[in-house]
């Protein structure tokens, strides 16, 4: 790697200090004079029809100062990244437990509260569709008109029925995961506001202001110019605020009462109402020939997207365009449904339907090496696929790949070379068994074919000769922010210190598409190096004139321009500036949009398939299981990960550390119970997300040698990948240690116990 | 949240007289970790609230005549922080080392784990192992009780509205006896007890896997934490030499329990717990030479 002076290095946060001494302002911290409060009337029943609405008692009550149904809503009463079909207000129906029916603003919380109370609604309740694959038959009780498919996608390449023939072993198995919620520290909360000039601002946190802001308009019927999006800083999302949450109805009370309005949801409101992980049910049958090829796969998938469409639609799609796993195969059927029901509502989240299919594959890879007698990794290794390769959905893969990479580099983690060691059992406490287990995954960079996907960025110089980038992605913990500071400091040549970014704000960051598919650091890094290279263009124009040296033999280098040939003849970027500001009172800005590279292939009817860029991890687990209580305990872990060149170390392995964590609790502790469409675990003494306490004491982050050319200092992304492969290393190291196989998650104690059981019946 | 009338009590005389005055409409605070949950959720009837937190005298760890008196407003760290706790009764600081997470340990107090009374509460199963006994005391009485006898049923007690806790004693733990508390929750930190079970033994004189004494208690099991005398009996009648033969004593437990299903688990499952935490417990000391832990 070229020496650089900050990618590649452990940078701390820019954002550090002020997150940890209380200085950022979260929007659940804003407060403004004569300021509101909101609250929101949810849905009475699962699935109801609306028979009357009747607000008068509400209106009535001293300091109510709005009450607002859907006839309030000036323009189009629906929402949703795909397809609006989610009313901001619902009018006539209602399809889960958390939709919105009325909203209040009122002096103080409490009046608010209490105004909630005196609403009365008349519903008619219907029949709850709570089953995904009963939802799809055709006398199941409808949760939209057009029916219960939002989306049917197929995909098949080669000959399956031919495969299954020639397979010398077939293993099927059906895989349930569970409904899993983001737990992000802030809930859905925010501040609207009315400005003088007539603009409404929102301050929201979200994943993508100016999406918002389009949104908003078409809800509010007024120009997007006229509404101003905040949307850092923000207390965590993982996803579930890339939709709109509740920013429609803050908007609403704020041009009905010309006041600022805030609404903070509690974590109860927060559960029911927002966005989950889809739960999935998915049919797998795998065939394989007695050396470890893999041959054939047929796969089924139903994902329950709960009342809404929102992104269930592409969340289904990245599932089925993983389902295979990073492996060769060229006879593939693969069918998927994303299904409306009346459990809660599903979208985005981290891994967006990729953990739900490294589940399935990763546990048939793992039957395979046991049924086959290879060794796990050696199978994986077999079958990876390589640069060059068609990927399992037919495109070809032609930027960098580290499937065998990650398998390679399992031997340099210290969990692998101990495992020997560290498995065996303590002979004084014979029901204490450990395990070890290891899963690979691999996650598409940005959108994917046929979706716009471009990265923008602004770069100001300023009169101290540092620079304000402007991105419109958001910072909501990954780090981004500290990445785009080390991209424009390295590209300008100039001290990180000086590097002032600016993030997720309609009015002063550049259109950056949405803060998701792993592609932060890809698409905004490379817009700011794009205005770099502008912005140096014209720094040399300048320099040239002060130091009377042609511009094609100057050189950037700390914080000034020089002579290439004769370094000492320099001038520093702060006098630069002040020649700028003496001669024009003005200082230059530059902008840079870069178009995301795509597939070779477009995949019929399956709208963003494929990806052109991957990132690949290697998960390992050594657990112990309890066979009295069934608990499992995660002893240690690693990551192996390719995330082409690393642009900050530190900040990697706190993604692969809490990406690791977040799996283990996808694949153990995290049961959301819905039952005919009603929440039961909607708080955290009964939605269990593991603590520091369950964390693994180590967790290793082990990183190749495989640059992606095409991104910023040949960096890809990682968000994602980390996450996904920890769940089924997880129930892998379980069967490894007590020999029961896992086909649902999460494997709660009881689960585990349960399963012993049975298989002690049987033996 | 309703409004609330906040009094505050800086002496035992003080605190009484005002729950005597407000009778059934007040409510005392301590640490507050249970008390503010349920006013967040609305759930408490009373409109006056009594800090009881500042009085100094309910506050303290002290020995006397072989006895250990734990104040009420003693704080669970409190309790892990002290050596007499750990000398003289480990089993209730293996059971407060269990509850919440720092912060709830730092707030959350030794009388207010009892007088919440819930079936899970995990200083309770500890405490009735530890024969604890209860000082309640009203402006104008003053009685003692054992743990056993003060609850009724989940968050119910015999403490009169005028009533205060300002003492919760039980006997040094004598060199000879050993025990264990364990708990199983969800997650290794800020968890409910699925279940929990302690127990306390006493070797015998005579022989070395065989005890003359044994007292053995659950929680979340039943509507209060219980006693299994079952249990209890089986022990002291009989040398727990093998791993079969304490496997055949801790399944008597499952006739000690009366378990629900709810969302954390299933009735089964509890009854099941019931017999392998114990018996797990068991075999932790069993391994240890029916020693207390190294
Ligand atoms: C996040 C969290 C985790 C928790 N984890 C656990 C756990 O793992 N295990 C567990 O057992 N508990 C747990 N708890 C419950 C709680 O922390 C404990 O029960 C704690 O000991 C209560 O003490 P307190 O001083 O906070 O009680 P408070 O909330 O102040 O009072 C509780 C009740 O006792 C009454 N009371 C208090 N003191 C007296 C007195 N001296 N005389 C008469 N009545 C009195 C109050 O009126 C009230 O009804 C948890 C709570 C939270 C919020």
């Amino acid at each position: 790697m070229k020496d650089f002076k900050y990618i590649g290095k452990s940078v701390p946060r820019i954002d550090a200090a002020d997150k940890a001494s209380g200085k950022i302002k979260y929007m659940s911290d804003l407060n403004f004079p004569g300021m509101l409060f909101g609250k929101i009337l949810r849905a009475k029943y699962p699935h109801a029809l609306i028979k009357k609405i009747d607000t008068s008692q509400a209106k009535a009550l001293p300091g109510v100062v709005a009450v607002v149904t859907w006839e309030d809503v000036p323009g189009l009463n629906g929402f949703g990244i795909v397809v609006p079909d989610q009313p901001v207000l619902c009018e006539d129906k209602v399809r889960y437990i958390g939709d919105a029916v009325v909203a209040v603003a009122a002096e103080t919380k409490e009046i608010a509260e209490e105004a909630i109370k005196l609403i009365t609604v008349e519903y008619e309740p219907l029949p709850i569709v709570d089953d995904p694959i009963k939802a799809t038959q055709p006398d199941s009780p409808k949760v939209h008109t057009d029916g219960n498919i939002h989306l049917h996608t197929k995909i098949s390449r080669g000959d399956v029925k031919k495969g299954f023939k020639e397979a010398d072993v077939i293993v099927e198995h059906t895989y349930y995961t569970g409904m899993q919620e983001h737990v992000f520290l802030e809930t859905e909360s925010g501040v609207s506001k009315l400005e003088e000039d007539g603009t409404l601002s929102v301050y929201a946190g979200s994943q993508y202001p100016q999406r918002d802001q389009m949104q908003l308009s078409r809800c509010l019927a007024l120009n997007p110019r006229k509404i101003h999006v905040v949307s850092y800083p923000v207390g965590g999302a993982f996803g579930g605020k890339d939709e709109l949450t509740i920013q429609p109805i803050l908007g609403l009370l704020a041009l009905k009462t010309k006041r600022p309005v805030k609404i903070v949801m509690s974590r109860e409101e927060s559960i029911i109402s927002y966005w989950k992980r889809h739960p999935m049910i998915m049919k797998y049958k795998t065939g394989v020939k007695k050396d470890g090829t893999l041959i054939a796969n047929e796969v089924k998938i139903y994902a329950d997207t709960g009342a809404y469409a929102s992104l269930g639609g592409p969340v289904l799609n990245l599932a089925i365009e993983h389902a295979c796993g990073p492996y060769k195969l060229s006879n593939v059927n693969i069918d998927g449904y994303c299904i409306y029901t009346n459990n809660g509502t599903s979208g985005a989240f981290r891994g967006f339907g990729v953990p739900q299919a490294t589940f399935a594959m990763e546990t048939q890879m793992d039957i395979i090496a046991e049924k086959l007698r290879i060794d796990p990794v050696e199978l994986r290794r077999k079958n990876a696929l390589r640069r060059g390769d068609i990927a399992p959905i037919g495109n070809r893969l032609t930027t960098s790949v580290g499937t065998v990479a990650v398998l390679d580099g399992i031997r340099k983690t210290k969990l692998w070379q101990n495992r020997e060691k560290y498995l065996v059992n303590d002979f004084k406490k014979p029901w204490i068994k450990k395990g070890f287990g290891i899963a690979l995954t691999y996650q598409g960079t940005g959108l994917g074919v046929g979706l716009p996907d471009y990265g923008g960025a602004i770069l100001k110089f300023c009169k101290n000769g540092g620079f304000e980038v402007g991105v419109g992605l958001v910072d909501y913990g990954q780090g981004i922010g500290t990445s785009y500071a080390q991209i424009a400091a390295e590209a300008m040549k100039c001290p990180i210190d000086k590097i002032n970014v600016l993030l997720g704000d309609t009015d002063t960051t550049a259109d950056s598409g949405p803060t998701s598919a792993s592609r932060g650091v890809y698409t905004g890094g490379k817009a700011i190096i794009i205005a770099a290279e502008r912005m140096i263009k014209i720094l040399k124009s300048k320099a040239s004139e002060i130091l009377g040296v042609s511009a094609d033999n100057l050189t950037a280098s700390d914080g000034c321009i020089c002579a290439s040939n004769e370094p000492e003849k320099k001038v520093f970027y702060e006098e630069i500036a002040s020649r700028f500001m003496n001669e024009t009172c003005h200082l230059p800005q530059t902008e840079g949009y870069f178009l995301m590279p795509v597939a070779d292939i477009k995949i019929k009817d399956a709208f963003g398939l494929p990806h052109n860029i991957f990132a690949f991890s290697a998960h390992l687990t050594l657990i112990e299981v309890n066979t009295l209580t069934g608990q499992t305990k995660v002893l240690k872990g690693a990551e192996v990960i390719d995330a082409g060149d690393v642009i900050n170390r530190q900040g990697l392995e706190g993604q692969s550390e809490g990406g690791f964590v977040m799996g283990m609790g996808y694949g153990l502790f995290e049961n959301m119970i819905v039952e005919k469409g009603i929440f039961k675990t909607t708080n955290f003494s009964t939605y269990i997300i593991p603590s520091i306490e369950d964390a693994p004491f180590e967790i290793e982050t082990v990183t190749i040698v495989n640059p992606e050319e095409t991104g910023p200092y040949r960096a890809k992304g990682v968000a994602e990948t980390v996450m996904g492969g920890t769940a089924p290393a997880i129930t892998n190291a379980i069967y490894n240690a007590v020999g029961v196989r896992i086909f649902k998650i999460p494997a709660t104690s009881e689960v585990v116990y349960t399963l012993l059981k049975e298989k002690e019946k049987t033996e | 949240m309703k409004a609330l009338n906040y009094l505050r009590a800086d002496t035992i005389d003080n605190a009484l007289q005002y729950l005597d005055e407000f009778k059934q409409d007040i409510r005392i605070l301590a640490g507050g970790t249970d008390l503010v949950v349920r006013l967040k959720q609305d759930m408490i009837k009373e409109n006056n609230i009594l800090d009881i937190s500042r009085i100094k005298e309910l506050n303290g760890i002290f020995r006397k005549n072989g006895t250990i008196h734990v104040l009420p407003l003693t704080t669970h760290t409190d309790i892990l922080e002290s050596e007499v706790i750990e000398k003289y009764a480990f089993i209730l600081r293996e059971a407060c080392a269990t509850i919440g997470s720092p912060q709830i340990r730092n707030r959350g107090t030794l009388g207010g784990n009892i007088a919440n009374a819930s079936p899970a509460g995990d200083s309770i199963s500890a405490l009735f192992v530890q024969t604890a006994k209860l000082k309640l005391k009203s402006i104008n009485s003053e009685r003692v009780v054992s743990i056993e006898e003060f609850f009724t049923g989940p968050g119910k007690t015999i403490l009169e509205p005028n009533e205060l806790l300002v003492d919760i004693f039980m006997p040094e733990l004598e060199e000879n006896e050993i025990g264990f508390f364990k708990k199983l929750g969800q997650r290794n930190a800020l968890a409910i007890a699925v279940l929990n079970v302690a127990v306390k033994m006493r070797r015998s004189e005579t022989g070395t896997n065989t005890f003359d004494r044994a007292v053995v208690a659950f929680g979340a099991v039943a509507p209060t934490v219980v006693r299994g005398r079952r249990v209890e009996k089986a022990i002291v009648s009989s040398s727990l030499d093998s791993p079969e033969q304490i496997h055949y004593i801790a399944k008597l437990s499952f006739r000690e329990v009366s378990p629900i299903s709810d969302i954390r688990a299933s009735l089964k499952y509890r009854q099941d717990m019931s017999i392998n935490l114990l018996y797990e417990g068991l075999l932790g000391l069993s391994a240890n030479d029916w020693k207390r832990k190294a």
